[in-house]
């Protein structure tokens, strides 16, 4: 039984017209349902693979399946249908005078029934708490709320995979959550994530598979735990794990697991060790 | 589109001399080109133009805009070619019914044409390639005595070719990632379909200007008396090469007043 992977990168190259290449050899697949972080320093090229999901870049060499199909024989507003993207900058696709109509535009170019697009809006807008925003003039909103505009535009095309592209900077801590709880839920119903941040205690609550790039080439790729666990190869793309597993990794030798990722996870083991010493001293 | 008006890091010859002399080489071409419309001189004077870019390694970089060039010098040419109008016919556009004759003596006014343009251009866009803006702008204020703010307000324009092309890419990148795409022939549907890319990049120009108010306020703009920190000095090169140039340039006023290059 094959799981059909939903994205699939074989040994892509890319450079920008005749420069370096920016992307080295990358060779990787996404089965459904997944929910990856792409972490890496800046500029290793993160951005830059992950527009190859939807086609606004062509691999200079290598291939990039999309649902098995070779993404160079198709168009990017024909790939938006099975790839969401979601910019770092909001500000580069916000052009209408309200909210809603701002979410649409993405369902009127896909040509749903009016209905079904009055409903996907109003849902999308729910999802990102924009709801008594609707009618509002987006530029009036700020700058994390025009953010949200952009997700709840993305959101509204429902495609199997949403790719993210640093979806919390500028937010504060509980806006940042309430874009990441969106996400999970979006994953939790079956979507595929692919998200971009810097912020590795995002990546340790909410993703389940980490793929580290570094200087256009893949440093590491697998569970999030695992990856953790090992801080030296993060080092090299100036990555530290989040506090929470180094604060674990350095009580290691009291037997707590080096892959620790949540507060309560660590708080739990703790617990349990003193009753297990307490239970043999006594 | 991108390296169009964009100074190009290199460490040639070219990128040492100082801005006035460039300047002076890209007011030589202008005026030397203006000077004759013989299409052998105005080509050898476009073959100069691209010996110096090569020099300078930029060429290759120049190569974009001068395909891009390319187009509208084809248009002179056919233009030129097609309403010149003397001389003996070589062959019609349209050959059955005899119209749209290009003539001989057209088409090398049209070559000519062509040619002094792309010299014009390209010898502009090597000088920006270059030489980094803060030495023009230096040289414009200091041996010039251009007013500063006539001299970053020119250089702001220009700074704002490249981020410019880069929005454009960015917002219409943005838009079709929403299942956005120009489609059909109707020309009234086209215009209204560039709305989504046309009205990102209007509003993010206004808040660019706007902010580059506010930072040049905050940075002392028009603060009073200005002082420089570097200096741009002519060296010997420098002097030698402004002296040739304008000595080619009385030269060729001389030999076409001798009735050279004219056609
Ligand atoms: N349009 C472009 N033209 C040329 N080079 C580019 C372009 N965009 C990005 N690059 C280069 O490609 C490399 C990777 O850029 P990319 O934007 O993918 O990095 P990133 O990992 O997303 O970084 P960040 O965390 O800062 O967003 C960088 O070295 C950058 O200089
Ligand atoms: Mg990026």
């Amino acid at each position: 039984m094959q799981r059909k992977a939903r994205i699939k990168v074989e040994k892509l190259t890319y450079h920008y017209g005749s420069g370096q290449p920016v992307l080295k050899n990358i060779s990787f697949e996404t089965g459904k349902g997944e929910c990856i972080a792409l972490i890496g320093q800046n500029g290793a090229g993160k951005t830059t693979l992950a527009k190859h999901f939807n086609g606004l870049h062509r691999p200079s060499s290598g291939k990039v399946y999309i649902d098995g199909i070779d993404t160079t024989s198709m168009k990017v507003s024909e790939l938006a249908r099975k790839v969401g993207f979601v910019f770092q900058n909001p500000d580069h696709q916000i052009f209408h005078d309200t909210v809603a109509r701002e979410v649409a535009f993405g369902l009127r170019n896909l040509r749903l029934s009016r209905r079904e697009i009055e409903e996907r809006t109003a849902a999308a807008l729910e999802a990102v708490g924009l709801t008594e925003h609707c009618r509002t003039y987006p530029f009036n909103l700020s700058k994390g709320q025009r953010q949200r505009i952009a997700l709840a535009s993305v959101l509204a095309m429902q495609t199997e995979t949403i790719v993210l592209d640093e979806p919390t900077t500028g937010q504060d801590f509980r806006e940042s959550v309430q874009i990441m709880e969106i996400v999970r839920k979006l994953n939790e119903n079956g979507h595929t994530i692919i998200f971009i941040t810097h912020d590795m205690s995002l990546v340790a609550r909410y993703a389940r598979r980490v793929l580290v790039l570094c200087r256009g080439e893949i440093l590491a790729d697998g569970d999030v735990r695992s990856v953790f666990a090992a801080p030296e190869i993060l080092k090299k793309t100036y990555l530290r794990p989040p506090q929470i597993t180094n604060l674990a990794r350095c009580l290691g030798r009291h037997s707590i697991p080096p892959d620790v990722l949540g507060v309560r996870e660590l708080y739990e083991l703790l617990v349990k060790m003193r009753s297990e010493k307490i239970g043999c001293c006594s | 589109m991108a390296a169009v008006a964009e100074y190009i890091s290199r460490n040639s010859p070219i990128h040492r001399l100082n801005p006035l002399t460039k300047m002076i080489w890209a007011l030589s071409i202008l005026g030397v080109g203006l000077l004759f419309n013989d299409y052998r001189y105005l080509l050898a004077l476009l073959a100069s133009v691209l010996l110096v870019a090569a020099a300078a390694g930029v060429l290759r970089s120049l190569l974009p805009a001068a395909a891009g060039l390319t187009v509208f010098a084809l248009i002179l040419l056919l233009i030129q070619a097609l309403f010149y109008g003397q001389g003996q016919v070589l062959f019609y556009l349209v050959p059955v019914s005899n119209r749209l004759a290009v003539t001989g003596p057209g088409l090398l006014s049209g070559i000519a044409m062509a040619a002094r343009m792309m010299a014009l251009v390209l010898s502009f866009l090597i000088f920006l390639a270059t030489t980094r803006t803060r030495d023009i702008v230096l040289t414009l204020v200091e041996k010039l005595k251009v007013p500063y703010d006539y001299a970053f307000m020119f250089m702001t324009a220009l700074r704002f070719i490249p981020a410019f092309f880069s929005e454009v890419r960015q917002v219409s990148e943005a838009q079709q990632a929403r299942a956005y795409a120009v489609e059909g022939w109707n020309p009234v549907k086209k215009i209204r379909a560039y709305a989504p890319v046309a009205v990102p990049l209007v509003l993010l120009s206004l808040n660019k200007a706007d902010q580059l108010a506010m930072a040049m306020e905050t940075r002392g703009y028009s603060g009073g008396l200005r002082t420089c920190l570097r200096e741009a000095k002519m060296g010997v090169a420098d002097y030698g090469l402004s002296v040739l140039l304008a000595l080619l340039l009385v030269g060729s006023a001389a030999a076409r007043l001798a009735g050279y290059g004219l056609m």
